[in-house]
């Protein structure tokens, strides 16, 4: 008999009401890049780290290309990307962030581009992707960033100026070496900040105009204040039952990550509002909180409702996970508006990757003390190694110095061909046995 | 010594890279350092008196491995982390990462989780290689590294040893590119696994007895006539951090095939470029860093201002090749992000190519041998027409 898994009910997250408010800042900001080219902006294509201030900033329309992918996916449109970069040889196996948006970006040029002639659909959000009139790449850790935007640039035949950010892996060797302190820490923040400076530079080029640095540090400030709230909220989720769910802050990225700063503050005040409401009165982000779990790995777009659900059928919170409670502006005390570059460099280097496993490791340890969880699920994203670089690690420190069981599932980022429910739903119950029997033992 | 003495040193050296090490190590007394692909400068570690090596795949089947990396990443990275896992790399009394693919730096994490006795030593090289800084930084990782295996064999290492040990690598690399170009115009006739093993022993060998028997077998070639080969002329292309497996380059050749010039890594990518033998010897090894990357492009880094799908055309009608094999390691991503360029650029210049996916797990050489065997056939058609 499954002591731990009762009958699959038709339970559903409770997911927070305030989360709605993203789904439309989201719509609006991509129908804003929709237009962009109409309205006669300037448009950069960027991957990974948030520099989206800097852009916006300079009145310059940004598009994320994870983001631009990770909507498809939620809307279930990946696929046409996907086959058309396939057709042009990109294999299966590379990000498929990547292979999505460059699916874009080939279909965009041909479409529009050297190639045009064929008739696009307007309806068709692959080929919608305004095409970008410079490149900025600045991704933290992961190798595949830097060679994704070098690759765009090729796609366009190189006519578009491309200019590069590196943001060297923290290794953490040396005896003052750790989370944000050391030697290394110092001198790799200081490189990041000088190469932003030049970054500035770049856009000034590309605007024509000297570069707007008050609005930046308002935008700045407004950002700091979003990500205190933010955080705020999520430290609120300690709370039994959990008033929010990872995949509440899964929804959320967007509005921290990539939308027009305007808006976030009002959103996550919203949110923070309303996570406070559901802990007075004891409402939780899943019908029966009976397990609470961690999330390693991120997060498998095509299917943020349907895991959300499927977790609240188990009674499970999932409470915290690395790619929300480890990233986006995670670090607000770094961040002087007054002068902003530094504490933003810093910020870009605290990617949920981008600290040597020992200390990646540590961090998790900490959250899962702290949101008292019960088990890990992980997430071994197919096509996106970055996050599975550690995983066995954690697996193995979570066991080991927490005592707590894991369970990985295979799934992918934005591919759903990678996921494999059966082994999700197999491991997790397993797992909540697990859970289960030493319950029973102690007691 | 004869020929076959000489490839038979360096097949045994290729073919068994911890065990040179370990005979060497007892040999001398002195400091075996290991080393990741690709950009390591073994000068630095020579110079420190150490026996420089760069880390080889094995044919060896995964399995201590599989607890730290998942089988969804290149053989190479998957056996590394096996070999340190099994204990193989005891020899080794440092490790050395310099570079930023993101499976490497899994396995760095990994082996330095688990090797805890073993000095692990990570540089990160910038790789964007036209910013202004490039330079610079470059300089800075060289110079960082320097001063860790300072730290590490307690003393420093003179810019004196710096320069013979540049000097030596450069002697070594030269006469390597002299058998390339012997090879090219058929006056060497060396196939692709004994092209190799004398690439990959070199990555492995004390560099002076290397060099030594290098230079007894390029004075055998010397003066010796161009030789008729009837053969189709390929180019092989691809294969960054690993070698190919010789059983493929073995079936490849007797497809009708002679390989007349490479940009594999176990081949003329390693030996491509000198480092400056004058200045600052840290300012030396960043410029090498930088030229190699124009003289032999690698999807590894990004360059917007060098194209390897050029490079390869150039490459190929200087070979006077009839076409390409690409050879890509399974999982490897910067290989997969350029392969579309790779393949439009050769359509539009009507050379053919074949793309060869390999595995560590092994291939089923027979259905591979059929494509090549087909793609031998297309490429003398097209000669014929």
């Amino acid at each position: 008999m499954n002591i731990a898994v009762p009958p699959m009910e038709d339970k559903k997250a409770n997911k927070l009401k305030s989360t709605r408010i993203a789904g439309k800042l989201v719509n609006d900001y991509w129908e804003m890049v929709w237009r962009a080219k109409e309205e006669g902006k300037l448009i950069c294509w960027y991957e990974g780290s948030a520099i989206n201030p800097f852009l916006e900033a300079a009145d310059i329309c940004w598009v994320h290309g994870e983001a631009y992918s990770a909507m498809l996916a939620a809307r279930h449109q990946e696929e046409t990307a996907q086959r058309v970069a396939e057709e042009r040889g990109y294999m299966r196996e590379l990000c498929s962030y990547a292979r999505t948006h460059l699916g874009c970006a080939v279909s965009n040029q041909r479409l529009r581009g050297d190639n045009s002639g064929a008739t696009p659909d307007d309806d068709d959000l692959t080929w919608k992707l305004p095409a970008p009139d410079m490149i900025i790449s600045a991704y933290a850790y992961c190798s595949t960033g830097q060679q994704w935007d070098e690759m765009t640039s090729r796609v366009f035949g190189k006519k578009v100026p491309i200019f590069n950010v590196s943001l060297p892996w923290i290794w953490a060797s040396k005896p003052d070496a750790g989370y944000l302190r050391g030697h290394e820490w110092h001198e790799t923040s200081d490189y990041v900040a000088r190469q932003l400076y030049d970054m500035v530079k770049f856009i000034e080029e590309q605007t024509g105009k000297p570069y707007p640095w008050d609005r930046l540090r308002a935008m700045m400030a407004d950002i700091k204040r979003a990500s205190e709230l933010r955080l705020e909220a999520m430290d609120l989720c300690t709370a039994q039952p959990a008033p929010a769910s990872f995949f509440d802050w899964v929804v959320s990225i967007a509005p921290i990550n990539n939308l027009p700063v305007a808006g976030v503050k009002d959103y996550f005040e919203t949110v923070l509002a309303e996570v406070k409401q559901r802990v007075a009165s004891g409402e939780g982000a899943v019908p029966d909180e009976k397990y609470r779990l961690f999330f390693d790995g991120i997060m498998n777009w095509n299917k943020v409702g349907w895991l959300a659900n499927k977790f609240a059928r188990y009674d499970a919170a999932v409470v915290a996970g690395r790619y929300t409670h480890m990233a986006f502006w995670q670090e607000p005390d770094l961040i002087d508006p007054k002068n902003p570059v530094l504490g933003m460099a810093q910020n870009y280097l605290i990617c949920p990757n981008n600290h040597a496993a020992p200390i990646l490791i540590e961090l998790i340890m900490g959250l899962c003390r702290k949101f008292q969880v019960d088990g890990m699920v992980i997430h071994a994203s197919r096509t996106c190694r970055a996050f599975t670089n550690p995983q066995f690690m954690i697996a193995e420190a979570a066991q080991r110095q927490l005592g707590i069981p894991s369970s990985m599932f295979e799934g992918d980022v934005t591919d759903e061909s990678f996921y494999k429910d059966e082994l999700l739903n197999s491991r997790v119950e397993a797992m909540l046995e697990a859970i289960e029997s030493r319950r029973m033992a102690v007691a | 010594m004869e020929r076959q003495e000489i490839m038979r040193r360096f097949a045994e050296a290729a073919g068994n890279p911890l065990s040179y090490a370990r005979a060497w190590k007892e040999r001398t007394g002195r400091k075996v350092i290991g080393s990741f692909p690709m950009n390591f400068p073994g000068e630095l570690a020579h110079a420190a008196g150490a026996l420089p090596m760069i880390l080889q795949e094995t044919d060896d089947p995964i399995t201590a491995g599989h607890g730290v990396l998942f089988p969804f990443y290149c053989g190479f990275t998957r056996s590394m982390v096996d070999q340190a896992m099994r204990g193989e790399f005891d020899v080794l009394d440092a490790i050395m990462f310099g570079d930023h693919c993101v499976q490497l730096l899994g396995a760095a994490d990994g082996i330095r989780m688990h090797l805890t006795k073993t000095r692990v030593i990570f540089f990160q090289l910038i790789s964007s290689m036209c910013d202004p800084w490039t330079q610079g930084r470059s300089e800075e990782s060289f110079a960082k590294l320097r001063a860790e295996l300072e730290d590490f064999i307690g003393e420093a290492v003179a810019d004196d040893a710096m320069h013979a040990s540049i000097r030596l690598f450069n002697r070594n690399r030269a006469l390597i590119r002299k058998l390339y170009d012997m090879r090219k115009k058929g006056t060497a006739p060396l196939g692709a696994i004994e092209m190799q093993h004398v690439v990959k022993s070199s990555m492995i060998m004390d560099k002076a007895e290397h060099t030594d028997l290098l230079q007894q077998l390029v004075a055998q070639f010397e003066g010796a006539k161009a030789t008729p080969n009837r053969a189709v002329r390929l180019h092989l292309s691809g294969h960054f951090c690993q070698a190919p497996k010789p059983e493929l380059l073995e079936m490849i050749e007797e497809c009708g095939v002679v390989v007349v010039g490479d940009d594999l890594y176990h081949g003329f990518r390693y030996i491509s470029t000198d480092v400056p033998e004058e200045g600052p010897p840290v300012s030396a090894l960043a410029r090498w860093y930088m030229d190699r990357n124009t003289g032999v492009p690698c999807p590894t880094r990004v360059q917007n201002n060098v194209d390897w799908d050029a490079y390869l055309l150039d490459a190929i009608r200087d070979e006077r090749a009839d076409g390409m094999i690409v050879l890509m390691a399974k999982f490897c991503e910067p290989h997969m992000y350029y392969y579309p360029e790779v393949k439009e650029a050769f359509e539009k210049a009507g050379v053919p190519h074949l793309l060869i996916e390999t595995e560590h797990e092994g291939m089923a050489l027979e259905s591979l041998k059929t494509r090549v065997e087909t793609f031998v056939e297309i490429v003398k058609r097209r000669e014929a027409a």
